[in-house]
């Protein structure tokens, strides 16, 4: 009997040659087999739709309308970079399609109020990879912006489709964990804001309701003596996604770290934060020997899976090497 | 019978670099493929594929999909008349009838004015299936016991192994063995192996293990089909071979070959995939059915899951040496995974194992096992890369073992002509070991101690090198040659151009009958007008159909020259053609156009024939080609990546007919081989399913992840071949993944069998080891 | 449901086209504007022969709604270059002999153009990173690579 859960399986002893287990999001629940009894395969339990309808709303009050309709039936588009390759693959067969790209208050990247940088939720990863102001001062988020797929991906996948997808190897989360940013969501009742350090509550799980959208982010500036680094690893160089990312963001003063910040993906169902390796920086200059020492503290965080992308094993691996790199990295960045 | 060609005149058509005719075609996006084409009423096609890698079917329901608007039809192998309960070959399997046996098999078939439509109706079929047991892995499935795959008295399937012209007169027995999943087996002997290895000094045994890994075309399959009012059949078909296409499509669906047309549209790659019949038939069957053309594409999705991918190798391997580096014994057992029918190349395995070095005693087994996985079918040099990869690398590891230099142990070692090769015929004459002394000579090998001094930052740097190659295909061909009116020529051949062969037979052409090349014009007819020719596989277009095309153009230039030599009054002896004209030799002023002799073939009441000259030949003698690689790597030891800072490859292309087209084969062959050897394979679960059904897990190299390829032609005459030319297409997919392991062995000190040479593997390796 | 209308640029023309609200920028070039040139390789960003500009940027136009198009400006190889009158680019493609079986080619030339544009004078990782969205499978990309360079330096000679 074989069952696919999240935290899927690995088949095989150590040494041996690994079957990988699919991740649950890549089957949908009509693949899932029994062996030795028969079951209905392709009933119509949901509707079948690969047809759908367009909304093209030209602002956000009009976005909110639009969702309080017919939320639960429709899909919001911005870059279509997940989204159109969800409803090729059957994955998703929405009623509605919500087009984003009307509404140019969402592509938007201004400073807030001296705090910090207001991005909109439809910016996309090449305007990220290439903004001076997000460059100057969040230098972390630029370079996830940059790992993005390729330029004609970068092009179109937005900063919001990244978090709002929440695949566990979403590039853009870790940097804006490591920069304690803030998600700013509005619906029928009005805006709120969520730290995103809880945004995310499950695989492809946000706290955004169905008739909500993710209008902005703020990322409140890191402050004088600060640099951040975001590294991931991946088997090419461009066209591919994170086997593990990790984003660190230190912040300097006389000598002393006062604020480290080191945040994960793709080795938990959502992107985490490894608060113990945080806080054995903070307090004290930053050497070698605890970047080492955080980098260790930073893999008991790591709950990854094993699958075809990579396994448990070489997951925590990494995360050893590239917090170590990242937080290097950062302290050089923030020295400088 | 091929005849040598031999000129001393100064060729205006041999040896240079002319790009593709269709080049600007191209650059324009205006060329044709299959999937362009939108004729009035076209129906588009989907096809509902198993889930389950093995399962009876109990019931489809297809009526919701039928009562769907704008859909056409719906078909399951109830309405097929002509399906065989036991399908011979993948291709007889249009729809599964009972039982699935791979995960992606097509159980119905949609036809639909949209393809939303078509894609909604798929989702109405209702198919209750009882799940059965797997057989997914071949070590397993080679097992007494196993779950069955092929119907009982399916035979196997050799089609594959001849079309790709193997070595031949090896007895491969095609009854299975006890295990029911053993599909072909076959055993190469030589000597005493146990004695050999008693006296040895150093022996080794390893495993080495290539996944399947899929030809990675840009351009899914494709077929447009349309049927006439009289029963004909015309297919416009994305294939390496349209007389292939044809002979397949007319057993399967059991109709007289004159009843179909196959037309070639331009191929967007094949390597191998787009040989056998895959799509063609159940798209035919579809347009007969709705009275349209219908025009099926695969999704990326679907080739992935459902293509005919190359055979999973795992090579197990013992080899014994002395001290002194004589080969002593080999001992080996090749295991080719063929998926749910038999096709495997598994000659070729034993060729290259046993004999492409020398060993006085061997014993090599090879099997083919059945899984429940989309059946195989060639890639670019079939087995030959997996291969070699287990031979090189044990031919490394044993140099090293001994501190021998590389590469003096491998030549010292390496076939030469007439040599006997594992299946007791001489070796052919070949270029192995001009190429691999002449890669030796790279300032890169030479330089190896410094590069791995250089190792800087934590990064391990290294150099390694192989040596491959490919037997050659055959297969008989035609082509003529025609004067038109104006002089200028005309080529015809069947044979499809995948590799930018047609410049290469246009030079051919021109040098051989005495003109300019631009003044002739090549086509590739289709199946109904072009003379019957093999495939564009088996690197054996050039060689072959170079040769058809020589001497239709020497028949031509003859008869050019006898009805010159009538209205000159000369002797045939005393005439040549110089600038567009037949001229008595020394009297430049006393001749006659090929415009003249042209018209005068064609003229109303003309008594002068015109001139046609035809070639139908046979061949019986290959042009083994190889080919040797040498990476320059730089490796991260904690994160596995490598990165590959310089490429090498050296071939031996007999003539280089076009060196610009030779470059790029050369070029594109190495980065396939670097996929294979870095990040590619389609990796499957225990229950037979693929979980990297998408081109962002299947992982095919991009232009970041590489350098440029240097190229360097060698040129060792073949006696056969045209102007001396062999086969360029296949030999260079051959060496990398040795080559790589080489590299990452020097670098790291640590040695992988298993491919792909991931990071993860390398970071675990390493890590492991320290 | 009701086909939509779409306005945009193509090619330097207007264009007015009927599209489902379900059809990609790439279905509609191709099945609606006859614009066979971009391709379908894999229909899911991945390979690049799909790659058309959008307002002067290489997008994966398997990836847009056609109806995100409207009001924008689409360039596709089609509006490149022709027979006759090709982009430099092209011209240098056919030179080093580098279209085999042709099928990335489109998407490869627009990338291109789009990474000279925004940066006349590439270095060789740079050249590399801004086709590196594009797949190929039969040149390798070493031509591409001495094709685009070429053309690159041969823009920098003229405007020096």
């Amino acid at each position: 009997m074989l069952r696919y859960t999240n935290a899927g399986r690995v088949v095989g002893g150590p040494g041996e040659r690994i079957h990988y287990a699919p991740m649950s999001i890549v089957w949908s629940e009509t693949q899932q087999s029994r062996l030795g009894a028969s079951w209905v395969a392709e009933s119509s339990r949901r509707p079948r739709v690969r047809r759908f309808e367009l909304i093209l709303p030209e602002s956000v009050d009009d976005c909110v309308r639009a969702l309080a309709q017919r939320g639960p039936e429709a899909k919001l588009l911005a870059g279509g970079t997940d989204l159109l390759p969800q409803l090729k693959n059957g994955l998703l067969k929405p009623a509605r399609v919500i087009d984003l790209s009307g509404v140019a208050r969402l592509r938007a990247i201004e400073p807030a109020d001296g705090q910090g940088l207001r991005i909109g939720s439809a910016v996309t990863a090449r305007t990220l990879e290439l903004d001076r102001a997000v460059r100057a001062r969040y230098l972390s988020l630029a370079e996830s912006g940059a790992l993005v797929g390729s330029v004609q991906v970068r092009n179109l996948a937005t900063l919001g489709g990244n978090l709002c997808n929440a695949a566990p190897s979403a590039d853009m989360a870790p940097p804006l964990l490591a920069l304690d940013a803030e998600a700013v969501i509005t619906g029928p009742k009005g805006e709120r804001r969520v730290p995103i350090a809880t945004f995310f509550t499950g695989v492809r799980r946000t706290v955004l309701a169905q008739d909500e959208l993710l209008v902005e982010l703020l990322v409140p500036t890191p402050g004088p003596r600060s640099g951040g680094n975001y590294l991931r690893h991946t088997p090419r160089r461009e066209l591919d996604i994170a086997v593990v990312g990790v984003a660190s963001q230190l912040t300097l003063a006389n000598g002393v770290c006062t604020k480290a910040r080191i945040a994960l993906a793709a080795v938990a169902p959502v992107p985490v934060r490894a608060t113990a390796a945080e806080q054995a920086l903070e307090g004290q200059p930053v050497t070698p020997e605890r970047i080492a020492r955080a980098a260790d503290l930073a893999v008991e965080v790591a709950r990854p899976i094993s699958d075809q992308r990579g396994s448990a094993e070489f997951r925590r691996h990494l995360v050893r090497v590239l917090t170590r790199r990242t937080l290097t990295t950062a302290l050089a960045r923030a020295s400088a | 019978m091929a005849t040598v060609m031999k000129t001393t005149r100064d060729v205006k058509g041999i040896g240079l670099s002319i790009p593709r005719p269709d080049g600007p075609e191209k650059v324009t996006g205006q060329v044709q493929y299959v999937a362009d084409l939108s004729p009035r009423g076209l129906l588009h096609a989907k096809l509902l594929r198993s889930p389950h890698a093995h399962a009876r079917i109990l019931r489809i329901d297809v009526s919701r999909a039928r009562a769907l608007p704008g859909v056409r039809a719906v078909l399951t192998a109830a309405d097929i008349p002509e399906l065989k309960k036991k399908a011979p070959t993948r291709a007889h399997a249009v729809l599964a009838i009972d039982r699935v046996v791979f995960a992606g098999q097509p159980v119905a078939a949609v036809a639909a004015d949209e393809p939303a439509i078509a894609e909604e109706a798929l989702d109405l079929i209702e198919v209750q299936y009882e799940v059965l047991p797997v057989s997914a892995d071949p070590l397993e499935a080679m097992k007494p016991g196993a779950p069955p795959v092929a119907d009982s008295g399916t035979e196997a399937d050799t089609s594959e192994a001849q079309a790709h012209g193997s070595v031949a007169g090896i007895t491969t027995e095609a009854k299975p063995a006890k295990a029911v999943n053993i599909s072909q087996q076959a055993r190469l002997q030589r000597g005493d192996v146990a004695k050999g290895f008693a006296e040895s000094d150093v022996v080794i045994e390893k495993t080495y293990r290539v996944p399947m890994v899929h030809q990675g075309y840009l351009e899914p399959h494709a077929v447009l089909a349309q049927w006439d009012t009289a029963g004909n059949l015309t297919l416009w078909a994305s294939t390496q071979g349209s007389f292939n296409t044809r002979t397949e499509v007319a057993d399967v669906l059991e109709l007289p070959e004159n009843r179909i047309k196959v037309i070639p549209m331009e191929c967007g790659g094949g390597f191998g995939g787009k040989i056998r019949a895959l799509c063609e038939p159940i798209t035919a069957i579809l347009a007969r059915a709705t009275g349209r053309p219908v025009r099926y594409v695969m999704t990326r999705r679907e080739e992935l899951e459902a293509g005919m991918p190359a055979p999973q190798v795992i090579i197990r391997l013992k080899t014994g040496v002395k001290r002194d580096g004589t080969l002593m014994a080999l001992e080996g057992e090749a295991i080719l995974e063929s998926g749910a029918f038999s096709g495997a190349v598994l000659a070729v395995s034993g060729v290259f194992l046993a004999s492409l070095y020398l060993w006085p005693s061997f014993d090599v087994k090879g099997f083919e096992v059945l899984t429940h996985k989309p059946s195989i079918a060639a890639y670019r040099a079939p087995v030959a890369p997996q291969t070699i990869f287990a031979i090189d690398s044990q031919m490394e590891q044993l140099a090293k073992a001994i501190g021998a230099d590389p590469v003096e142990f491998r030549l010292r070692h390496l076939q030469r002509e007439g040599d006997k090769m594992a299946n007791n015929q001489p070796w052919l004459s070949n270029g192995g070991a001009e190429v691999l002394t002449r890669i030796a000579e790279h300032p890169l090998w030479k330089k190896r101690a410094e590069w791995k001094a250089s190792s800087k930052n934590g990064r391990l740097r290294g150099t390694g090198l192989s040596l491959g190659g490919w037997l050659g295909g055959l297969q008989p061909t035609g082509a003529t040659v025609r004067l038109n009116p104006d002089g200028t020529l005309q080529v015809l051949t069947g044979q499809v151009d995948i590799a930018g062969t047609n410049i290469a037979l246009a030079q051919i052409a021109a040098t051989a009958y005495g003109i300019d090349i631009d003044k002739v014009k090549i086509t590739t007819g289709d199946t109904d007008v072009a003379p019957v020719t093999g495939l564009s596989a088996g690197s054996k277009t050039v060689y072959t159909v170079g040769v058809a095309v020589m001497q239709a153009a020497q028949n031509a230039r003859t008869q050019t020259l006898e009805i010159a030599a009538k209205e000159l009054e000369a002797s045939v002896h005393d005439l040549e053609i110089d600038d567009g004209k037949v001229v008595v030799r020394g009297v430049p002023n006393k001749g006659v156009t090929l415009a003249q002799i042209g018209k005068k073939g064609n003229l109303y009441m003309s008594k002068v024939e015109p001139v046609l000259g035809t070639s139908h030949p046979a061949f019986s003698v290959q042009a083994p080609a190889f080919c040797a690689q040498l990476a320059r790597i730089e490796v991260d030891p904690e994160t596995g990546e490598v990165t590959v800072h310089d490429f090498v490859v050296v071939q031996d292309v007999g003539k280089a007919i076009n060196p610009l087209a030779i470059e790029g084969q050369m070029q594109g062959g190495a980065v396939q081989s670097l996929g294979m050897a870095l990040t590619e394979a389609l990796l499957y679960d225990d229950q037979g399913r693929l979980t990297n059904p998408s081109l962002l897990d299947y992982r095919k190299l991009t232009s970041a992840d590489l350098p440029n390829i240097e190229t360097i032609i060698v040129e060792k005459p073949a006696p056969h071949g045209p102007f001396g030319a062999r086969g360029v297409g296949e030999p260079p997919i051959v060496p990398a993944p040795a080559a790589i392991a080489n590299a990452i062995e020097d670098a790291t000190g640590v040695r992988l069998t298993e491919l792909p040479l991931s990071p993860e593997r390398i970071a675990l390796t390493v890590a492991s080891a320290t | 449901m009701a086909k939509l209308v779409l306005n945009c640029t193509v090619n330097g023309e207007p264009a007015e086209v009927l599209v489902q609200p379900w059809d990609t920028l790439l279905d509609a070039l191709r099945e609606r504007m006859g614009l066979t040139g971009p391709k379908e390789g894999c229909g899911t960003g991945d390979c690049g022969a799909c790659t058309v500009h959008l307002d002067g940027q290489p997008i994966a136009s398997c990836l847009v709604l056609a109806m995100q198009a409207r009001g924008h400006v689409v360039l596709t190889i089609e509006g490149l270059g022709r027979p006759g009158a090709l982009h430099p680019l092209q011209e240098a493609f056919v030179r080093h002999g580098v279209p085999q079986c042709g099928f990335c080619i489109p998407g490869v030339l627009m990338a291109a153009a789009a990474l000279l544009t925004e940066n006349p004078r590439p270095t060789e990782e740079e050249i590399r990173y801004g086709i590196a969205g594009n797949l190929c499978r039969c040149t390798g990309y070493t031509k591409m690579l001495a094709a685009i360079t070429e053309t690159a330096g041969a823009a920098a000679g003229r405007r020096s």
